[in-house]
């Protein structure tokens, strides 16, 4: 398999992930400030 | 919403291009593809720590502790692109200079910003009452953003170094395929709306931890 292609997959998961991590914190913040 | 999966989707795609179809700079080869990672975490760190900054001189001139809120993540966030920067800095050079870590003028630079703002927040840690810590941390933060420019601009310039030129380089120049110069501004420009996302979440919880100290008592 072409690296350039593992490296984006692997760019991309990364970045999947902690922009659904902060998206957690952000809706947990929410909750935080209306409580 | 939108704006948030705009961003996604804009640093997903700013990924894509500079990954699988810019090319790659004769000599540094496979390596080229870090300076979309590398230059915007470079970037965020001085627009943080100069955004803190900005916050430290707001609240001594106002006294109102939000800008201290600002300033501390600021530098918070600006110290953690910083750390992304160094290791980004320190992968590329173990693939190009045989080694992590060569204290090459600009490796020596980095090392400095993480020291400085690492005592930052170790002060911040170190000060009882909100008033005093926001006072003396302000005045820190003044005085080592005067340090920054010089560490981040000037220092790289003064001396032979083996790292590559900066983007505009000696000759005031951009040498770079207009594809990669497009992929790296695209970037650049979705790493700062991170950030600021990142900033405004940080100094809403700093918001819920000193309501919830207060209701505590």
């Amino acid at each position: 398999m072409d690296r350039n292609w593992v490296v984006l997959g692997v760019s991309l998961l990364v970045w999947g992930l902690l922009f659904s991590w902060i998206l957690r914190v952000e809706k947990r913040v929410n909750e935080l400030e209306k409580k | 919403m939108i704006w948030r999966i705009a961003l996604f989707a804009w640093i997903a795609a700013a990924m894509t291009v500079g990954l699988l179809k810019a090319p790659l700079v004769p000599v540094l080869e496979e390596t080229t593809r870090v300076i979309y990672f590398h230059i915007p975490s470079a970037w965020v760190t001085v627009v943080a720590l100069g955004w803190s900054m900005l916050h430290s001189v707001l609240y001594l001139w106002k006294r109102d502790l939000r800008n201290d809120d600002h300033a501390a993540a600021a530098a918070e966030l600006g110290l953690l692109f910083c750390i992304a920067a160094t290791v980004t800095g320190a992968l590329w050079a173990k693939a190009m200079w045989g080694a992590y870590w060569n204290w090459d003028p600009r490796e020596t630079s980095i090392f400095f910003i993480l020291l400085l703002y690492s005592a930052y927040l170790a002060l911040r840690g170190s000060i009882e009452g909100d008033e005093k810590r926001a006072r003396l941390s302000a005045i820190y933060s003044v005085v080592a953003f005067v340090a920054v420019p010089f560490l981040v601009f000037v220092v790289p310039r003064m001396y032979d170094t083996l790292h590559p030129d900066p983007l505009i380089n000696k000759r005031g120049k951009i040498d770079m395929d207009p594809l990669m110069v497009e992929c790296f501004v695209a970037m650049l420009a979705g790493f700062t709306v991170l950030f600021f996302w990142l900033q405004t979440l940080r100094v809403r919880v700093t918001r819920i931890e000193r309501r919830q100290q207060l209701a505590r008592g």
